[in-house]
């Protein structure tokens, strides 16, 4: 462990109250935390004889669970206590003291039931406090263990930034964590400096060109933004003096706007929601520029059309068109049959003529074949007779030649190196790779291990077999005026040219045609190629493994779980396997990226912290004057802002602590109100409070998602936690709530589900209440004036919630302010009504049959998501879709059934013809 | 008398209290007519409404009970339209929601005079209109059958489902790739391909 990870420890166990620790991102959140585990495993407090209890770390990732436990080894045994463990098990982990990894929901109702009791804890570790709130359930754990005794909570976040996102949001994070004491460590302070410095690794930073074309596509998704901007400026709405462009880079840009949009949120028109989406859509488009390859890029932006296409603003613009032209330059290009281009204005575009290559390509399959060959012909003549010709540009990404060139660089020092001391025998130099995310990982194995133009063939084959399918989907929909609407959308050509039926023969048909041209004359190659094909891929891959058992001098790393920090591409050199071993624990922090952001930097500290031995040498490779550099940079700088800002807080801020030193938490923002007794409490003796019983509520087990749980808590009232079928809180035998979210509210009205909901709600209780929640920081209102119109609409909410309240007369709506509101209102609607009965409530609306009504928790033994996904197939009705479930195991086997097994489950011939046509339907291929 | 009656049953009866409410310039879409009735308004045979204007109940807070009490049980329907006129609700609102609560009367807010009038319109015009514009309906069409379904797991968007629809060809294709293949998506990321394999291979039942 470093100098500085100590510090950092030792500093946190001085305090019984825990501490916030922030840290530099990229900073060892990992390591600190297991240190800390360690630490305290094997420092019991003293004069605790029990040896303490379980130590409980929150809402851990998955990679980072395994990056902690790698870096604990042997030495302490962290168990995962996933949400589904029977209750059973999970009570006798509790009592096995050890350290365990919990969600802050199971973890929230086992303490409110008791399963687990406060005095078992010995420790509670939050590792994202930068989520922290006084509403949140980090804060209502906190809250529930610190009631009962004294226990340290320590929080990390290595997010600065989002640590002063809002008012004195660090201060008000540790009250409602019941912390006093916060330690900062920026990446320029001393200690972490110096160990970052000890061994400053070699880094070679590698500028890469982006190619013309992609150069093209960034100025005019930036231009298309600005539009967007322009546009967003003059609805007044936002203060957009400090959006630019540049700020657009950044990943706080759509929050900026979403932000200030968010307290009128509702209030605004159609067009300026959609604008802010569009913002998000643009600002991906340029990030995907430059991580994906130029055909799933053009397939992306087809997606987008196809999904977008009708709402967006910013497809219209001009500057769109050039973005849909460039990505498709970057593929293909038509040419007339006498080589005239026919797209105009792309002069400048520098493109590689591949045709040579597909000939060549072409031939290396088939050369043995000459009946292909001749059907070849055919296929080219069919495409003289439309007069066009597609010509293959396939733009390979710059960055997989860079990547060659290093690695035979590599290869090539490596063997001088190996020259010189040969006599060192378990030097293997290992050649880690990072990257961003798993699909560049798969191009880049390919790319190492075949030719990169294959890979990009590969891809294009996909695009225009894809393209194909749809066309023959078409053709087989002869009926011109039963053509249903969305397929000209879907086509992809809808857009570009309207006049399409009109003219002769536009551009874009003759496209289209060649299109598919070139994919009937591929379906034809890869039918005889396929069995050729299948064992060529499981050759290389037999390659790759023998590479690595070998462990010569070359080897890659690839990076499959997780962590969205890995970066793209490269790779150093190492000059020791412990090194890279350590490295992986590390979960590959390494050597050459790509794709920069801050987290690599620290990825790089990361690693130099792990090899401080080891020379290790860095290659990294960004786009010369791309978005890319600038965000890196701008990235950096905010993280020092944010530091500063936090040092200036830190110097004011104010923790009140008892006599003892104990923090004493939040102070609770709205006492509860005496509302309407105000008066009668003169009468009452002088003001003499009757003796409180103790309120219960019944919540949904779901319902710990959001805070009305923990505000209701702080109110005082007792919270039972079990599995609802029916509502989301039951506040008495009669009075049953369903809560809805203003979104929530929207959403469920147009799915239908609110009406369901409310249906059977009516059915079991006698006053059911729908529970309309707005929130605090946003405007208390539906609509803006505009949006009412002139005319009574069936799609607006007014009509909507008339509707609801004309077929059920005995709903009662609570329209609440904010969760504090609401639960004030919980409280006087409890008054006079007798308390719930908990297990009257689990048992309303399960139906009889299935009659399993244990003490444990029903949720927690279902698969909710899968169960939500089969309910909406057609076919499965609310009363056959528990029969499928008992009658397989999971979606994945429903959907090879056989009809006629199916027909078992379903219910009727009739409804699983339905759901098995619609299973095996072939999905318009809208590429 | 058999005119006004044929008359009374397609408007809207207005109280004579409301006389000089600007809120009934807003009625347009439904006639309606003074008459002598208890409630403020009647919307139909068996509904009928108070109009409260918070100002109004913060001047005099036991106007809306003794309203109430007025109405006896002549109605199924009984909506306290709520004119929401002051910034700060949250005392009045709640004790008005209480008030509605324990009286058996459902609560609306509006939050301009157009939007109440809109709710009095709306009832009326859809006093025999069957619940199917907010029940559970669906577009026939594929592909939004589709998007419905793989909505429903967390974070799939619109242009997800096009996405995997055309990479595996049919939902059933998409239900049983392995994750690597739908890693291989272009925009679905780490947490989306997770969501989406659990939900497909996780059995429905934990816990045998």
């Amino acid at each position: 462990m470093l100098a500085f990870e100590e510090q950092v420890v030792s500093d946190l166990v001085e305090d019984p109250n825990g501490g916030l620790v922030v840290l530099s991102s990229g900073f060892p959140l990992a390591s600190l935390a297991a240190a800390l585990l360690l630490q305290l495993h094997l420092h019991p407090p003293p004069g605790d004889a029990t040896g303490g209890g379980c130590l409980l770390v929150l809402s851990a990732p998955d990679p980072l669970k395994a990056r902690i436990r790698r870096r604990l080894q042997d030495r302490l045994q962290v168990h995962d206590v996933p949400p589904d463990l029977p209750a059973q098990q999970r009570a006798s982990l509790y009592a096995s003291g050890a350290a365990l990894f919990l969600s802050p929901r199971a973890l929230a109702a086992d303490l409110l039931t008791s399963r687990l009791h406060p005095s078992h804890v010995r420790a509670l570790l939050l590792l994202s406090a930068h989520r922290s709130s006084d509403t949140s359930s980090d804060a209502f754990i906190a809250r529930l263990l610190r009631q009962r005794r004294l226990l340290p909570v320590y929080a990390f976040s290595d997010r600065p930034h989002a640590m002063v996102a809002g008012f004195s949001k660090a201060e008000r994070a540790m009250k409602s964590l019941y912390i006093r004491r916060l330690h900062l460590w920026p990446r320029f302070h001393v200690l972490a400096a110096a160990d970052l410095e000890r061994a400053p690794p070699d880094v070679v930073d590698v500028r890469v060109p982006m190619t013309p074309a992609m150069r093209g596509i960034q100025a005019a998704v930036l231009a298309a933004m600005d539009a967007c901007l322009k546009e967003l400026r003059r609805t007044n709405k936002v203060d957009v003096e400090d959006l630019t462009v540049d700020k657009g880079l950044f990943k706080s840009f759509d929050e900026i706007v979403r932000r200030q949009l968010d307290p009128i949120w509702h209030t605004l028109g159609k067009k300026t929601k959609q604008l802010v989406a569009d913002l998000r859509t643009l600002r991906k488009l340029l990030d995907y520029l430059v991580r994906y390859d130029a055909v799933t890029y053009l397939k992306y932006l087809d997606t987008l059309r196809v999904s977008e296409g009708v709402r967006s603003v910013w497809i219209l613009a001009d500057s769109s068109h050039k973005i849909f032209e460039l990505a498709k330059r970057r593929v293909y290009q038509v040419v007339r049959a006498d080589g005239m281009r026919v797209s105009t204005d792309n002069k400048g575009t520098p493109t590689k003529k591949m045709k040579v290559v597909h000939n060549s390509t072409g031939k290396g399959k088939e050369n043995e074949n000459e009946g292909s060959t001749a059907d070849k012909h055919n296929t080219q003549k069919v495409i003289a007779d439309v007069g066009i010709v597609l010509d293959e540009v396939l733009e390979e990404a710059p960055k997989w030649k860079v990547l060659r060139e290093l690695l035979q660089e590599i290869a090539e020092e490596q063997m001088k190196g190996d020259r010189e001391n040969a006599q060192d025998e378990d030097e293997s130099g290992i050649v880690l790779v990072t990257c961003k995310d798993e699909l560049t990982c798969f191009q880049l194995q390919e790319c190492i291990s075949k030719d990169p133009h294959k890979v990009m063939r590969e891809e294009w084959e996909k695009y225009l077999l894809g393209k194909a399918e749809l066309h023959g989907l078409q053709k087989k929909n002869k009926k011109k005026s039963e053509q249903p609407k969305g397929f000209g959308v879907l086509d992809g050509e809808v857009q570009m040219g309207p006049n399409e039926s009109a003219g002769p023969v536009s551009i874009s048909k003759l496209e289209t045609n060649a299109l598919l041209a070139a994919a009937s004359e591929l379906r034809n190659i890869t039918k005889e190629a396929d069995v050729k094909d299948g064992s060529n891929v499981s050759c290389t891959k037999r390659e790759l493994v023998k590479g690595k058992a070998k462990g010569k001098s070359k080897k890659t790393t690839e990076k499959r779980q997780g962590s969205n920090r890995k970066n793209r591409n490269n790779e150093g050199n190492d000059n020791d396997q412990g090194t890279v071993v350590e490295a992986e624990g590390q979960l590959g922090k390494t050597d050459e990226h790509a794709d920069i952001d801050a987290s690599k930097v620290s990825t790089d500290d990361d690693f130099m912290l792990a090899s401080t031995s080891g020379g290790a040498c860095n290659y990294s490779s960004d786009f010369r004057d791309s978005t890319e550099v600038q965000k890196f940079e701008s990235s950096i700088r905010r993280e020092n802002e944010a530091f500063e800002s936090l040092i200036r807080q830190k110097s004011l801020m104010m923790i009140p602590v008892d006599q003892d030193g104990r923090c004493i938490g939040p102070t609770l923002a709205n006492e509860p109100d005496p509302l309407l007794c105000q008066n009668s409490i003169t009468r009452k003796a002088g003001g003499k409070k009757a003796p409180e019983k103790e309120m219960q509520v019944i919540v949904d087990m779901r319902e710990f998602m959001s805070s009305l749980p923990n505000v209701l808590h702080q109110k005082g009232i007792r919270i039972v936690p079990v599995t609802l079928e029916v509502g989301d809180y039951v506040l008495s035998p009669l009075i049953c709530v369903e809560r809805k979210s203003i979104a929530d509210l929207f959403q469920s009205f147009a799915s239908g589900r609110l009406y369901n909901q409310v249906e059977i709600m009516a059915r079991y209780y006698k006053i059911p209440v729908l529970l309309i929640e707005f929130s605090q920081d946003k405007s208390f209102s539906f609509q803006s004036a505009s949006e009412i119109g002139d005319d009574v609409s069936p799609t607006n909410i007014i009509s909507k919630l008339s509707l609801l309240v004309l077929h059920f007369p005995r709903l009662r709506i609570v329209w609440s302010r904010s969760l504090h509101a609401t639960a004030e209102i919980f409280v006087s609607l409890k008054t006079n009504q007798d308390e719930p009965d908990e297990k009257k409530a689990i048992r309303v609306g399960v139906p009889s049959e299935d009659g399993i009504v244990e003490d444990d928790v029903r949720a927690e033994n279902y698969n909710t998501s899968a169960i939500e996904f089969l309910r909406r197939l057609p076919g499965v009705t609310d009363s056959n879709y528990r029969a499928i479930m008992d009658g397989c195991n999971s979606l994945a086997e429903l959907a090879l059934l056989p009809v006629e097994e199916l027909a078992g489950l379903v219910g009727s011939q009739k409804g699983a013809r339905t759901l098995k046509e619609f299973l095996d339907a072939k999905c318009p291929t809208m590429l | 008398a058999p005119v006004a009656q044929t008359q009374s049953k397609n408007a809207i009866l207005v109280s004579h209290r409301q006389r000089g409410n600007p809120l009934l310039k807003h009625i347009r879409n439904a006639r309606w007519a003074f008459a002598d009735v208890v409630p403020d308004y009647v919307l139909g045979q068996s509904s009928c409404a108070l109009y409260l204007s918070i100002r109004y109940h913060l001047l005099h807070p036991d106007y809306l009970y003794y309203r109430i009490r007025e109405l006896q049980k002549n109605f199924r329907l009984r909506v306290i339209l709520c004119h929401i006129d002051v910034e700060d609700v949250v005392k009045p609102l709640h004790e008005i929601t209480r008030t509605a609560l324990l009286h058996d009367c459902t609560l609306l807010c509006g939050w301009s005079l157009e939007e109440c009038g809109r709710y009095l319109e709306t009832i009326k015009v859809y006093e025999n209109k069957p619940a199917d514009n907010i029940r559970e309906h669906m577009d026939n069409d594929y592909l939004s059958r589709l998007t419905h379904a793989l909505t429903s797991i967390r974070h799939v968007n619109k242009t997800d489902v096009v996405t995997l629809g055309s990479s595996f060809g049919s939902l059933s294709q998409v239900m049983n790739a392995s994750l690597e293949e739908l890693a291989r998506c272009p925009g679905i990321g780490e947490r989306k391909v997770k969501r989406l394999y659990d939900t497909f291979h996780e059995p429905f039942k934990r816990v045998s």
